[in-house]
């Protein structure tokens, strides 16, 4: 069991801040995702985490810095390139040079290497590896010291839908045994599957933080979805209450504001004598909330005009 | 330092490179020493004794102003690899999670890539005496061999060394191979032959800024006999043999402090 806590984070690169105070915790027993757009600055937090790259603040492991820590492996795991190896070096050969390093025994080399699928190519160079390959081995070289804590970057990077699916499961298995795990991810429909908590960050900067639940629910992104057998009608009755109405494919609606949930959208067809087809509350998905919070601190965007809610 | 060092030992025997890179050095200081033994007629040595002419060959033409060291390059490039690779495929963030101790890291890479290269040297040495025993039957090694042996050790760990830093310092292991070889293979006999042709175009005093050229001084610091050969220098007068062997020394630790600080104190 290891709380990790980071406090005033900040890391600037020829003067451009890149990370700013940032303090957050992940805690035991749990998958934290990390997120921000692209440049946002995760890469570099976990890097400050780990005390790779100078900067302020601090980031302590059950109150020790990472540099002080006896033997790192054994209590953080960290995955943070897409191939952190020598393409020559066979696989095995590459855990058991970092296993000497903190006295792991060869035995667990033998076991990680199995434990991420990569048995049969054990004695293999990586410069064969594809991406996924690349990705299982930096995970078993994470899981080495059967760390307390994992941080890892982008993991799920160049894994197929079965390796993806794999993951998923294999970090809740190790968040449910107590482990911190804290994970960087771009695929948001994923880390609404895997993660319990969030760390939003935007240029550098806090967003949010939190569990998922409670990121999504402070959002305005609810809606009702409503279809009926005259539209028209519901749709003039609902402009008159002041609701955001926008019709949808197959003649349904989506109604936002005005304080309507779907039990006041039903009332209100009942009185207008209209027959309701169909009627749902409609949660906004991590993706949308994501979106919208972020918005304004995205370091890069693209010149198309598509954004949250499609083509402007 | 410990755990530092376990990694390096592993690390330095778990790549290809370091054996292939190994095997040229002794196999190429071989060839010369057998070229050296063809080539000499003992029985014509005339301001050498025999046994300083079996030096030459078995340092492979080291205490000799007749080749390149091609040994020392080979490790040079070693050394340029043992911290190269770290930049160039990134492994860097993965030796530093292992151990964060970045003095530790360096200090142990340095350790054990001199240890390396002083055990090849010394096989190389073994390699070249027994050439010369086979092809020179009864041409003895004598005393004087002790000490450009050990100039010869100290110069091959010195541009391992060197290789080292200037990939830490460039960050860099193409740019660090690049400078390790063009350094006493090109600059600095290309800065010493434009002082001889000074020195004898102008009768200019240029033995200062020409013993000070660090590869250089390395290099003489191997002749044997040493005044004999490195009063040879075109003309322009030399340092002793002490301060020929502390410029290459203060140049490699020069080199290992800029290596050193650079590396212990800029982003992974």
């Amino acid at each position: 069991m290891a709380l990790v806590q980071a406090r005033g984070l900040s890391k600037s690169f020829r003067g451009k801040p890149a990370v700013r105070d940032l303090s957050f915790d992940v805690l035991p027993g749990t998958v934290t995702g990390f997120l921000g757009p692209n440049g946002a600055g995760k890469s570099t937090t976990m890097r400050l985490m780990l005390g790779l790259d100078n900067g302020g603040g601090v980031t302590t492991y059950d109150g020790v810095p990472y540099r002080e820590l006896a033997a790192p492996l054994r209590h953080v795991g960290a995955l943070l390139e897409a191939k952190p190896f020598h393409p020559t070096r066979r696989a095995a050969n590459h855990l058991r040079m970092l296993a000497a390093s903190n006295r792991i025994p060869r035995t667990r080399v033998d076991e990680v290497i199995g434990l991420v699928g990569l048995a049969d190519v054990a004695d293999a160079k990586p410069k064969t590896f594809s991406l996924g390959m690349g990705q299982r081995l930096g995970l078993a070289a994470a899981l080495l010291g059967d760390p307390d804590t994992l941080v890892l970057d982008e993991p799920a990077n160049g894994l197929d839908p079965q390796g993806v699916y794999w993951l998923r499961g294999f970090l809740k298995l190790l968040a449910g045994e107590g482990r911190s795990v804290l994970v960087s991810s771009h695929l948001l429909s994923e880390m609404a599957l895997l993660a319990d908590s969030i760390v939003v960050i935007g240029r550098g900067a806090l967003i949010a933080s939190g569990k998922i639940a409670d990121f999504i629910a402070v959002s305005g992104h609810r809606s009702v979805v409503v279809r009926s057998d005259e539209p028209d009608r519901l749709v003039a009755e609902l402009g008159r209450r002041e609701a955001e109405v926008r019709r949808l494919d197959g003649g349904a609606l989506e109604v936002r504001g005005a304080g309507l949930d779907s039990d006041a959208v039903g009332r209100l067809a009942f009185d207008l004598g209209l027959r309701i087809l169909e009627l749902t509350n409609r949660e906004p998905t991590l993706e949308e909330v994501f979106l919208e919070a972020t918005g304004a601190s995205e370091e890069f965007r693209a010149s198309l005009g598509i954004g949250p809610g499609g083509p402007r | 330092m410990t755990a530092a060092l376990r990694y390096e030992w592993v690390r330095i025997r778990t790549i290809a490179s370091t054996f292939w890179m190994s095997g040229l050095a002794i196999v190429l200081t071989a060839g010369v020493c057998a070229v050296l033994a063809w080539r000499i007629d003992v029985a014509k040595v005339s301001d050498l004794t025999i046994g300083e002419a079996s030096t030459w060959m078995v340092t492979g033409g080291a205490s000799a102003p007749v080749v390149p060291v091609l040994g020392a390059l080979f490790y040079a490039v070693m050394g340029a690899m043992t911290m190269g690779h770290e930049f160039r495929y990134g492994t860097n963030k993965a030796t530093l999670a292992a151990v964060p101790g970045r003095l530790a890291v360096v200090g142990a890479k340095a350790a054990v890539l001199s240890a390396w290269v002083i055990c090849v040297a010394v096989v190389t040495l073994a390699v070249d005496a027994a050439i010369v025993a086979l092809m020179l039957p009864g041409v003895g090694i004598d005393s004087s061999l002790w000490r450009p042996a050990a100039e010869y050790l100290g110069y091959c760990v010195g541009f391992a060394l060197a290789g080292m830093s200037i990939a830490a310092v460039l960050r860099s292991q193409v740019g660090a191979i690049v400078t390790v070889l063009l350094w006493p293979l090109l600059i600095e006999p290309v800065a010493g032959g434009i002082m001889r042709v000074i020195n004898v175009t102008t009768h200019a005093d240029l033995s200062v800024p020409y013993s000070l050229l660090p590869a250089t001084a390395g290099r003489r610091s191997m002749y044997s006999p040493y005044t004999l050969l490195s009063s040879a220098t075109g003309g322009v007068d030399t340092w002793g043999l002490g301060e020929s062997t502390v410029i290459f020394w203060v140049a490699i630790a020069l080199l290992v402090a800029a290596g050193t600080i650079l590396f212990a104190h800029r982003d992974a």
